[in-house]
């Protein structure tokens, strides 16, 4: 042992290359066991959920930023890089991600891209709401600028998703999510498309409400157009459902007796209310234009065209706007149609004849007032009656079988009379015409069948 | 320290080797060596040195290359006493009764 000391106090010596060994050492190992402990380091905490994580090592002493989503995360990520065989000491620069209050999620569509922006709880969340944002906007170009906050309120994914598929039925515009509360503006995609989003909301999670719904849907359009060219009347548009479309094709028949209706017209969701009863009113309106065109968009009647006689412009000016329901506002650029030349009385009668035979005069069930579906036939034999001032014309009324005679001569008296007043408001003097009622007695089909009784129910007008 | 021996075993090795041979000539070598209290000295720097380093109060390289120095100077230390004493007992010791 004594000899130990003893030789000891000759080792010095060899410090000397000891030191430089030790200089060598430092130079060649710093940087690769640095590089070594850093990649230690990364893989430890790859397991951790964290965002934003710089691991820089100098020397043996790590230096760890990182933003962590819960108190229990964070401790549990500096452990697991205090636990990295190696680390000598840890400079803990770690944070809890920053609390929103409100907390603000949002997404905003314009013509090329969606933004996703705002909050979120957790890069899980995050991810999975960036790629349900991807599959339901189907190839729209997705942006993302969400970031991480704490604070979200509960099954706040569940309510995003909801509202990322929304997003996929609106043209453009923004969903924003704060707190809780729902607020949506913009355009929807499709007719319908709002309605559509407003009964996907009511499936948000508990405690999830609507603040503002301000989308707005493209104009819910009808269209018709009579040409008189091709005797035709186009429809062309959205109607609310099938039912509502048959409807409005067998009325449209009875209106315009005789053109041919194109029927193009297509079903969907979105009508305004009143709809239906707006578009028939209208296109009794249009019955009465020898050429004209119906434009309904959203609550907003738009008639234009030429009306057979004066009389009958003013009265679709003025009536139009009236009849339609509330909220409905109509524009009628109604002019006249240029009056066709006089004939004499037989010309007259042919024409009557001509006409009537395309359609009849129809009057409500048992009694003498005149089916609004009749407006077009009448304004067409009124037309014909002004171009023969000269002749007088009588009126005469038909029933059918049924029913007692007396009764029946009543009806056909009555119904003959209202079809002069007609005329008469229609702007002819009252003295050219003669209302006489036959009621049954002159059948010109058999009263046994629906078909023949229809055919005896008739207003003939004859010239003298 | 496990980490440092195993990353650093090249560097140790050295070192050991060093001071094996060093240990070796020491103990043939003539002269006086250091005086006993520039030893006592040396002896205190290195443990304080050692104390700083446990401590961990050298922050980040410095640190590091003061632990690797020590752990360095360690295996040096350990291989002069090797050194010596295979010098001592398998050739000093023979030479004088040969």
């Amino acid at each position: 042992m004594h000899g130990l000391f003893r030789w000891s106090r000759k080792w010095w010596p060899g410090l000397i290359p000891l030191a430089m060994l030790w200089a060598l050492a430092a130079w060649n190992s710093t940087v690769s066991m640095e590089r070594d402990l850093s990649a230690s380091a990364s893989a430890a905490v790859k397991s951790d959920v964290l965002d934003k994580t710089r691991i820089a090592v100098a020397g043996r002493d790590v230096t760890f930023a990182a933003d962590a989503f819960s108190e229990e995360g964070r401790r549990s990520a500096v452990t697991s890089v205090e636990s990295v065989s190696g680390v000598r000491l840890v400079n803990d620069r770690t944070q809890l991600v920053a609390e929103a209050k409100p907390y603000v999620w949002s997404a905003e569509r314009d013509v090329v891209r969606v933004t996703l922006g705002g909050s979120t709880p957790l890069p899980a969340i995050k991810a999975r709401l960036l790629e349900a944002a991807k599959a339901a906007l189907n190839g729209v170009e997705v942006v993302d600028r969400m970031g991480f906050a704490r604070g979200a309120p509960a099954r706040f994914d569940a309510a995003v998703l909801l509202l990322i598929e929304q997003v996929a039925r609106l043209k453009e515009g923004k969903i924003t999510l704060s707190d809780r509360a729902v607020s949506l503006s913009g355009m929807a995609r499709d007719l319908g498309g709002r309605e559509a989003i407003v009964a996907a909301l009511r499936n948000l999670p508990e405690g999830f409400s609507v603040a503002a719904n301000d989308v707005a849907a493209p104009p819910y359009v009808f269209q018709a157009n009579k040409d008189p060219v091709g005797v035709t009347l186009t429809l062309t548009g959205y109607v609310p459902d099938n039912a509502a479309h048959a409807a409005l094709v067998a009325a449209a028949q009875r209106k315009f007796f005789s053109e041919k209706v194109v029927d193009n017209l297509k079903a969907s969701i979105g009508a305004p209310k009143g709809f239906s009863d707006a578009v028939l009113r209208a296109l009794g309106a249009l019955s009465r234009l020898s050429t004209g065109s119906l434009v309904v968009s959203d609550r907003e009647v738009k008639l234009s065209g030429d009306a057979l006689y004066d009389g009958a412009a003013n009265q679709i000016r003025t009536t139009l706007p009236k009849e339609l329901p509330e909220g409905w506002t109509a524009k009628a650029e109604v002019s006249v149609k240029p009056a066709a030349a006089p004939v004499d009385a037989s010309v007259c009668q042919r024409l009557f004849t001509e006409t009537l035979s395309k359609g009849t005069i129809r009057f409500e069930t048992g009694s003498a007032t005149i089916n609004v579906d009749s407006a077009g036939l009448l304004d067409r034999l009124a037309e014909t009656a002004l171009r023969c001032p000269t002749a007088s014309i009588e009126i005469n009324g038909h029933t059918d079988g049924d029913g007692d005679d007396a009764a029946n001569q009543a009806l056909s008296e009555k119904r003959a009379q209202s079809v002069v007043d007609f005329l008469v408001k229609a702007g002819l003097p009252a003295d050219r015409f003669k209302a006489t009622g036959y009621g049954s007695s002159q059948p010109v089909a058999d009263n046994d069948s629906e078909e023949g009784k229809a055919r005896n129910r008739r207003i003939d007008f004859l010239v003298r | 320290m496990a980490y440092l021996v195993t990353f650093h075993w090249g560097w140790l090795l050295g070192s050991l080797l060093l001071g094996l041979g060093m240990g070796w000539i020491a103990v043939v070598q003539h002269g006086d060596g250091i005086s006993k209290a520039t030893a006592q000295r040396l002896a205190v720097l290195v443990v304080i040195l050692v104390g700083v380093a446990v401590a961990r109060l050298v922050p980040g390289r410095f640190g590091y290359w003061l632990d690797l120095g020590l752990v360095m100077f360690a295996a040096y230390l350990v291989g002069c006493t090797i050194g010596s004493g295979l010098r001592d007992r398998f050739i000093s010791r023979q030479a004088p009764s040969a």
